[in-house]
């Protein structure tokens, strides 16, 4: 299991184009992966949990990746939350 | 915000008959229009687009929400359409659309998001998605939101309101001269700004009908600051400490954002000078200082009293002495100061200005303690302890006269004082239950109704008591007798300083009084000297002594020189109550001295007022004198030793 702590940088946090695109690459990957946010576990492969979890700017967060490929996984999730979903 | 804030019937259609993606889109902006949520349809539509072309908006689950946050929307709404047929919208797990969501965002906020959120959360639940898509009418797909949102928000149905009023950021109040309109215009509109810039206010109107929605103590301390709107004078002791915007009412109806955007800046804090002792009383005041800081205000307010109904009885002994009415056949006129029509007429004046005296002592210190509503039953108490009252004389008297043996003086008015303030602080506890609608009527019926039946009760009580100590001394004086003399001078005198005006001085008074008709006239010779030192001695102190006394006990200190020689005590009392542990015992000295030296001279006095107008008439006049002077300089030295530098 693998784990890395974010802030939020882009200016509309998880709105839609950034979680699907977060989802979408998520779901190539064969591990497990958890956004920790507000004291809640998030499925990141899912769309619609990760809207609904409400993940603005300057939000923190932890990306728990767990499981095959679970490196790969969480430097492509650290990649694009830390370019801030090329926004 | 809910959805349903966003969300109209004229912003739903159910069973679209759309073709394709580019048809749903049409419909649910066209819905946008006819809402009147766009400024520009074309610049929104080419958002839309935008926004689609990059990826889809669909997520699954027959459900799509095309959003676009653009400067062509003119208010964040919501519009949605059902489509049983289904729409191709190139959903990720390839099923056609049947319930599509289009949010129209402002470029500011975070509502986009928030809205996103809060429709993901709900729409998870596939039960919930079937019935919206089966729904039948916009008000039943609305209704559906409705509890929906309200099933899985519950808190903010019950929160939303009180979370806003656990406390305020801004407080505010405004006034104006006749208290009728501008007070309540200045009042709706810091509201209105307040709700406009998210910033919780609450605003009290001090208008012709009494203050109302009026700022508690916790409210003022848990507050960032405070606004006053006002052309008149508002109650600002209560804000002592706290950052304070002052400006004209007119400000608040014209310029309320400024103002609240003025106090949150961080406004100079206010220092309340309303107690005059120039002290400057941080927030974290020791309990001594806060007793210290009630009654300087009680002192304070009292002083002019004394001073002006002091030398207008003063003016009244001294127009007599002018017409030769100091004696009547050479003998002591029991009626000098008001023998005359000339002297009479300010004399009675300065007995209606003394009257006053200790209720607006008792008054002032219990309006510290618990502010305006301790006014009343603070001076309600300062009047029964000037007057005597007891149960017994109100229930049997069938003009309410009080018993004079029972008057409890100003050090029972100083109790008064306090017992109101904390009576009237303890009622505002008991009430606290009560809901806020019924704000307005506690400090105009509830306060003024318990307040002053429990401190009038409480004041009669007291007085009776003080009655019996009364006659305890009196009997005692009586037992003493005349065996000696000097002890007998000494103990009369150093009475009267003890209370002036209270049980003691009564006493002694008395006694004083009745040895004249005896023809024992060295017993009132002593006693009126008791009661001539304490303001001389202070007077002195004030003259030679100055770092021990404030400003404002300083400047009238000379008027208590001659207040002394015309043996009105009360000249004393401000300075007494100010500081009554270290400035009676120095005047009791100071009195006791004198008493012995009467008693040593062997000085009489038939004449029971009128101090040193009154001495042609005494026995050894100017060993009178003499022992005035010693008296008073042995109490000044004594202030000397007892009494610390004042606040400056």
């Amino acid at each position: 299991m693998v784990q890395k702590h974010f802030t939020v940088v882009n200016a509309q946090g998880f709105h839609m184009r950034p979680a699907t695109d977060f989802a979408n690459a998520m779901s190539k990957f064969g591990c497990s992966v958890v956004i920790k946010h507000n004291g809640r576990d998030v499925d990141g492969k899912s769309l619609m949990n990760i809207i609904a979890s409400c993940i603005k700017v300057g939000n923190e967060i932890d990306v728990i990746c767990d499981g095959e490929g679970e490196n790969e996984a969480l430097a492509k999730a650290a990649e694009m939350i830390e370019s801030g979903f090329g926004e | 915000m809910r959805i349903t804030d966003l969300l109209k019937a004229e912003g739903i259609k159910i069973g679209a008959e759309v073709a394709d993606k580019a048809a749903a889109i049409d419909t649910l902006i066209s819905l946008h229009e006819a809402c009147g949520n766009l400024n520009d349809v074309a610049a929104f539509k080419e958002g839309i687009l935008n926004r689609e072309s990059q990826s889809t908006t669909a997520i699954g689950m027959e459900v799509a929400i095309p959003h676009a946050k653009s400067e062509a929307v003119k208010t964040p709404a919501l519009t949605a359409i059902t489509v049983p047929e289904g729409v191709d919208y190139d959903s990720p797990d390839k099923n056609p659309c049947k319930l599509l969501f289009m949010i129209a965002a402002t470029t500011d906020g975070d509502v986009h998001l928030e809205v996103l959120a809060r429709m993901m959360q709900m729409l998870m639940d596939t039960d919930f998605t079937d019935k919206l898509k089966a729904a039948k009418t916009p008000e039943e797909f609305l209704a559906l939101i409705d509890e929906k949102e309200t099933e899985k928000f519950p808190e903010e149905a019950v929160k939303a309101e009180p979370a806003k009023k656990e406390g305020y950021r801004v407080l505010a109040v405004t006034a104006c001269p006749t208290g009728i309109a501008h007070t309540y215009m200045a009042a709706e509109a810091l509201n209105k700004a307040g709700e406009k810039m998210g910033i919780t206010i609450k605003v009290e109107t001090d208008g012709s009908g009494g203050a109302k929605n009026v700022l508690t103590k916790k409210e003022i301390e848990e507050c960032d600051g405070i606004i006053i709107a006002a052309d008149k004078n508002v109650e600002m002791a209560r804000f002592n400490g706290k950052p304070v915007v002052k400006a004209p009412v007119a400000d608040g109806i014209h310029k309320p954002e400024e103002l609240i955007e003025k106090v949150l800046a961080g406004a100079p804090v206010y220092h309340s000078n309303e107690t005059d002792t120039s002290a400057d009383f941080g927030d974290n005041e020791s309990f001594g200082r806060k007793i210290y800081k009630h009654l300087m205000n009680g002192v304070s307010h009292m002083l002019p009293f004394v001073v002006g109904g002091g030398v207008l009885i003063a003016i009244g002994f001294l127009i007599d002495t002018i017409l030769g009415n100091a004696t009547v056949n050479g003998a002591a006129n029991g009626s000098f100061g008001f023998t005359s029509f000339a002297a009479s007429i300010p004399f009675w004046i300065g007995k209606i200005a003394f009257g006053m005296m200790l209720p607006i002592l008792s008054g002032y210190i219990a309006m510290s303690i618990a502010d305006r509503p301790g006014l009343l039953p603070g001076m309600l108490g300062g009047m029964i302890a000037a007057n005597g009252y007891t149960l017994k004389s109100m229930f049997e008297a069938q003009n309410l006269v009080g018993d004079s043996s029972a008057v409890s003086g100003f050090l029972g008015a100083l109790l008064a004082g306090f017992i109101a303030g904390i009576i009237v602080n303890l009622i505002k506890k008991a009430f606290n239950w009560l809901p806020k609608a019924m704000d307005g009527i506690k400090p105009v019926f509830i306060y003024p109704l318990l307040g002053s039946f429990l401190v009038g009760v409480v004041m009669c009580v007291i007085n009776p008591a003080i009655g019996l100590l009364n006659s305890a001394v009196s009997n005692g004086l009586t037992s003493l007798g005349t065996t000696s003399k000097l002890v007998l001078s000494i103990v009369l005198a150093g009475m009267m300083a003890i209370d002036m005006g209270g049980p003691f001085n009564k006493a002694a008074y008395v006694f004083g009084t009745a040895a004249i008709a005896d023809g024992n006239t060295w017993i009132m010779a002593a006693v009126m000297i008791g009661g001539m030192v304490p303001p001389i001695a202070i007077a002195l102190s004030t003259t030679f002594n100055k770092k021990k006394w404030t400003a404002e006990e300083i400047k009238s200190g000379p008027v208590n020189y001659l207040m002394g020689l015309c043996f009105i005590t009360e000249g004393a009392i401000p300075y007494a109550a100010s500081d009554p542990i270290r400035v009676i015992p120095s005047c009791i000295v100071g009195s006791a001295v004198a008493g012995a030296l009467t008693s040593i001279f062997n000085v009489t006095c038939p004449a029971p007022h009128g101090g040193i107008f009154t001495f042609i008439v005494c026995g050894n006049p100017w060993l009178y004198v003499v022992a005035l002077i010693g008296g008073s300089v042995a109490g000044a030295l004594m202030l000397a030793l007892l009494k610390k530098p004042a606040n400056k």
